[in-house]
């Protein structure tokens, strides 16, 4: 059997892999990387980036339906989900395509197939025709991770959607229930809301979006509830029977059962990581709950042997594997000055409208960690752009230690705030106190002049609240 | 010679100021210009200055063309009054090119004295007409700026990382820095306004020039001689390069690092050479690391008296131990190579006589086995070394050499990871040879060479059995190194390669 012999080797290309490979051509290292689908992961064909170009078609329907606000009158509007479909796909096919061009620019070989660690420093990769043997000093999986069912209900891509199904549907189903509150399971209820789908969103939890700040996850749900999405909370999803045309589902809420009868059912209750039939077993490599235990740097337990991104735990976002990738690459390649990635200060943000994003620690978790607090909100309501909008639903929530004047976490729900929360971001990893931000100057008209005034409050100065 | 010539020369703004490069002239040749007026902006590596007329007069020459980058002193101008015949403006700059530098401001650059008429008159410095000033130079400016490059450690200051960052570039030292922020912390606008009201001007103030690269001075940069002429040759700035030589100069290696890193060749491209032979070549110029691998190789075979012993190691038991090593610790993925470095690390404790150095003068003789491992890379062989590889487990010396690998073949190991050695082992067994000769890596006393394991029939005790066998050779310096000394080595060396557990005592 012919053997390939790399200096490094990247098991998956998604945001993770792909990065990593890139980063290791760039400093000098014959780079493999296997991808058994297509480049760009799950993020790039099957998660963040075709879901956004649906959202978008959401965000034309709300459009449409505020039209008459602004004294356009369209009369019947006929919509295809086709299309929309069709153009979600493309997007993500010619993204696809893209990092096809990056890797050849690059000079990095990719191999279609699947593959299994034989030893600390070989890999089996399994293509359509035959098995080749890889071997590399440095081997980096980046397999990602899959969702989950639950233990008694499959997705069977029929009645019972997983995210894939969910963003390739053939016809818009009129009831949908969507089970799981997390942010995959929040933009799906709000995508389908926005195309005209009559939703339930339930959540196990006692609130949606369990994640992020409580204040932001009761704004998110008074805003959805009302949209018309149904939403039950601290309930469980106890039995689900499906029918040629129809899914019944038996929910427990608080001991309370009840019935619900729907087209078709989400399943967004998280993911675990791919770490099947990848050879980890016969190295000892140490797994915790689904996912590759590694160090700071991303050093698995077995010498030569790394883990980046989802399959390496929490949390789960393109963005912190992009990092970890570069971050492990150039710790391998002794570049002076590496640091470990900090993990409170990646921001996370969930597409639903009105879309919430945040950075760092909730104002529970600052509390418990035993901070002093300084805490401000500026409410959009007051907001000239978000008004001028017609969309001044929203807030902007900032953590501050008192002492130190550290920004500990920055929350946000309203319009475009996912692309207004790496202000906050640079503020954290410049270590910028309330005073640098406070005669930081923002420009008006703007939604971020929200975050100013957040700031503000926080200080007891704001000014227009 | 008229008195009321006067040269415009390259002025010296700060300690640290050798050279400057010409920007900018604001004035033309036949343009009247008064006391005080600027003439010509002057770029260092620090700041951008402008350099000010200090009496009236038109000015006859230009010398110092927009983008030169000239000596402290070097005359960049002639001003005159229009009277004077061009014939005399001239003479007056022959006669500067002439005579050699007395300002006490030059001292490094004497031998521009011997420049000769014909050179560029550009390369010379001013004359003793001018004094120990520059003639149209605001010295002012150039005294309060150099005293903000005055002062201690100013590490622990209250600053910005912006404005600390400025600082540096612009050797300021932020003692010198009134702090107007919170608790006196200096930001960038306090610096700004120093600089500013030394009479300085920043960088980021002027129109980015088109060669950045060239006209960055790197003459204050502290490099080895070679480095700075190697780096000259292959026209990198000793400014981007790191600085891991002896009391943080840049060395040969750094500047090599940054030409690889570039894909540069340490050499010119190779050229086709189009001449109507039946075989077509190329010939190319030797890269820095080909030249010095040919002279000390060169040197080696020709001064050290290579004396070699050759021993064949059964290795079947280094085999059965090594995969029980990888498949019970995670962090061991032990090769053949490995155990060979262990096992001439421990020989080696046990012969000190071979774990040596000598410079055909003195034989220094090492308590620790600093073993060279060498590595192939695209531009040649680098021999990074395993420090003190007697006092280190097998898996440590794997795991550090393999790091050491990797970084050797991204040409990002630091000068003391590969220069020096005690001793070094070279194995080419992954090629399939079976056996070869090696070369003495200077200085250094003995080099081992390391072929394949193959599987054999062998006899032993009257019957054929298969063995893995491979061979080793041992080249050492017959000068320091004893026939018998080298052969006992040897034979212990095969001792631990054939029963590695002889090693753990």
């Amino acid at each position: 059997m012919t053997k390939q012999q790399y200096d490094l080797i990247v098991v998956g290309g998604g945001p993770g892999g792909y990065v990593a490979a890139i980063r290791a051509a760039q400093l000098g290292f014959k780079t493999a990387l296997i991808e058994k689908q297509e480049l760009g992961g799950v993020c790039l064909n099957w998660g963040c980036i075709p879901t956004k170009a649906l959202l978008r078609g959401a965000d034309v329907a709300h459009t449409l339906k505020e039209a008459e606000h602004f004294g356009f009158n369209l009369g019947e509007v006929t919509f295809d989900i086709k299309k929309l479909v069709q153009h979600s796909r493309s997007t993500a096919s010619k993204l696809s395509q893209g990092i096809g061009y990056l890797m050849k620019k690059n000079g990095i070989t990719v191999i279609k197939g699947t593959a299994s660690l034989l030893d600390k420093d070989l890999l089996a990769v399994t293509t359509d025709n035959n098995t080749i043997n890889c071997s590399a000093k440095h081997i980096i999986l980046a397999t990602g991770a899959t969702a989950r069912n639950l233990p008694s209900i499959k997705i069977d891509g029929d009645r019972i959607w997983g995210a894939r199904e969910a963003m390739t549907p053939t016809q818009l189903p009129e009831k949908l229930l969507v089970i799981g509150a997390g942010a995959i399971g929040v933009e799906f209820a709000s995508l389908y809301n926005d195309l005209g789908s009559e939703v339930t969103l339930v959540e196990a939890l006692e609130r949606i979006t369990p994640a992020e700040d409580e204040e932001i996850s009761a704004l998110a749900k008074k805003a959805f509830t009302k949209r018309g999405i149904k939403i039950l909370t601290n309930t469980t999803l106890t039995k689900l029977t499906t029918s040629s045309n129809c899914a019944t589902a038996i929910l427990n809420s608080n001991g309370e059962e009840q019935s619900i009868t729907v087209d078709r059912v989400i399943l967004a209750v998280g993911i675990s990581g791919n770490i099947q039939q990848l050879g980890l077993e016969t190295l000892g490599v140490k797994t915790d709950r689904g996912f590759i235990c590694t160090d700071e740097f991303n050093k698995t337990n077995v010498v030569g042997l790394y883990a980046i991104g989802d399959v390496a735990g929490p949390p789960w976002l393109a963005h912190k594997a992009s990092h970890e990738a570069v971050i492990c690459v150039e710790k391998i390649a002794g570049v002076d000055g590496v640091k470990a990635l900090n993990k409170t200060r990646i921001p996370g943000c969930t597409y639903c409208r009105p879309q919430i994003a945040s950075i760092g620690l909730t104002e529970a978790q600052a509390v418990a960690k035993g901070y002093e607090l300084r805490v401000g909100r500026f409410n959009l309501s007051a907001n000239g752009k978000a008004l001028a909008m017609h969309d001044a639903e929203g807030l902007v929530k900032t953590i501050f230690d008192k002492n130190s004047g550290e920004l500990l976490g920055a929350h946000m729900i309203g319009p475009e705030v996912t692309e207004q929360i790496q202000g906050f971001g640079i503020a954290q990893q410049l270590e910028a106190t309330e005073h640098e931000l406070l005669h930081t100057v923002f420009a008006h008209p703007t939604i971020s002049e929200a975050m100013h005034e957040s700031i503000l409050d926080g200080l007891g100065i704001a000014i227009h609240q | 010679m008229s008195n009321d010539i006067k040269a415009i020369s390259m002025p010296k703004w700060g300690m640290e100021m050798s050279e400057g490069v010409v920007g900018d002239w604001h004035v033309n040749v036949g343009d009247n210009v008064s006391a005080g007026d600027d003439l010509v902006d002057i770029e260092t590596s620090k700041i951008v200055n402008t350099v000010t007329a200090s009496e009236s007069g038109v000015l006859r020459l230009i010398i110092g063309k927009t983008g030169d980058t000239l000596d402290v002193g070097a005359i960049l101008g002639v001003l005159a009054d229009a009277q004077t015949s061009d014939a005399e403006i001239q003479a007056f700059a022959n006669g500067l090119s002439k005579q050699g530098i007395t300002e006490d401001v030059q001292e490094s650059k004497a031998a521009a004295a011997e420049i000769t008429s014909t050179e560029p008159v550009h390369q010379t410095a001013a004359t003793s007409e001018l004094k120990s000033t520059p003639a149209a130079t605001s010295t002012d400016t150039s005294n309060s700026l150099s005293s903000l490059a005055a002062g201690d450690d100013d590490s622990q200051l209250h600053a910005s990382p912006i404005a600390r960052r400025l600082a540096k570039q612009y050797g300021v030292n932020l003692h010198n820095i009134n702090g107007t922020g919170r608790y006196g912390r200096i930001s960038k606008h306090d610096l700004e306004t120093a600089v500013s009201n030394a009479g300085g001007s920043l960088i980021a103030q002027q129109a980015p020039r088109s060669q950045p690269q060239r006209i960055r001075d790197d003459s204050a940069v502290k490099a080895t001689p070679v480095a700075r002429r190697m780096a000259k040759d292959l026209g990198i700035n000793l400014n981007d390069c790191r600085n891991s030589g002896n009391r943080g100069r840049v060395c040969k290696a750094d500047v090599e690092a940054l030409a690889s890193l570039s894909n540069k060749q340490t050499a010119p491209e190779p050229t086709t050479v189009a001449a109507p032979v039946e075989n077509p070549l190329t010939s190319q110029a030797m890269s820095g690391m080909r030249k010095t691998i040919a002279e000390r190789l060169q040197s080696s075979k020709q001064t050290a008296p290579h004396f070699r012993v050759q021993i064949d190691a059964n290795i079947d038991a280094l085999l059965t131990v090594r995969k029980q090593i990888n498949a019970a610790n995670t962090q061991a993925k032990v090769s053949v190579n490995d155990f060979i470095v262990k096992a001439c690390a421990t020989a080696l404790a046990q012969f000190p006589a071979v774990n040596v150095q000598f410079d055909g003068q003195t034989i220094k003789q090492f308590k620790h086995a600093d073993i060279s491992v060498a590595v192939a890379i695209d531009e040649g062989l680098i021999t990074p070394i395993v420090k003190s590889s007697d006092t280190k487990g097998l898996i440590e010396i794997s795991n550090e050499v393999r790091d050491l690998a990797t970084r050797a073949k991204l040409g990002r190991l630091k000068p003391e990871e590969f220069q020096g050695g005690t001793f070094c082992v070279s194995n080419l067994g992954m090629f399939g040879i079976k056996q070869f000769d090696a070369i003495i890596n200077p200085p250094q006393g003995a080099i081992l060479a390391v072929g394949a394991g193959e599987q054999k029939a062998i006899v032993t005790n009257g019957s054929i059995v298969i063995a893995t066998v491979l061979t080793l050779t041992l080249s050492s310096d017959h000068r320091i190194i004893d026939g018998a000394t080298a052969a006992q080595f040897m034979s212990t060396l095969k001792g631990f390669i054939e029963q590695p557990a002889t090693m753990l005592g």
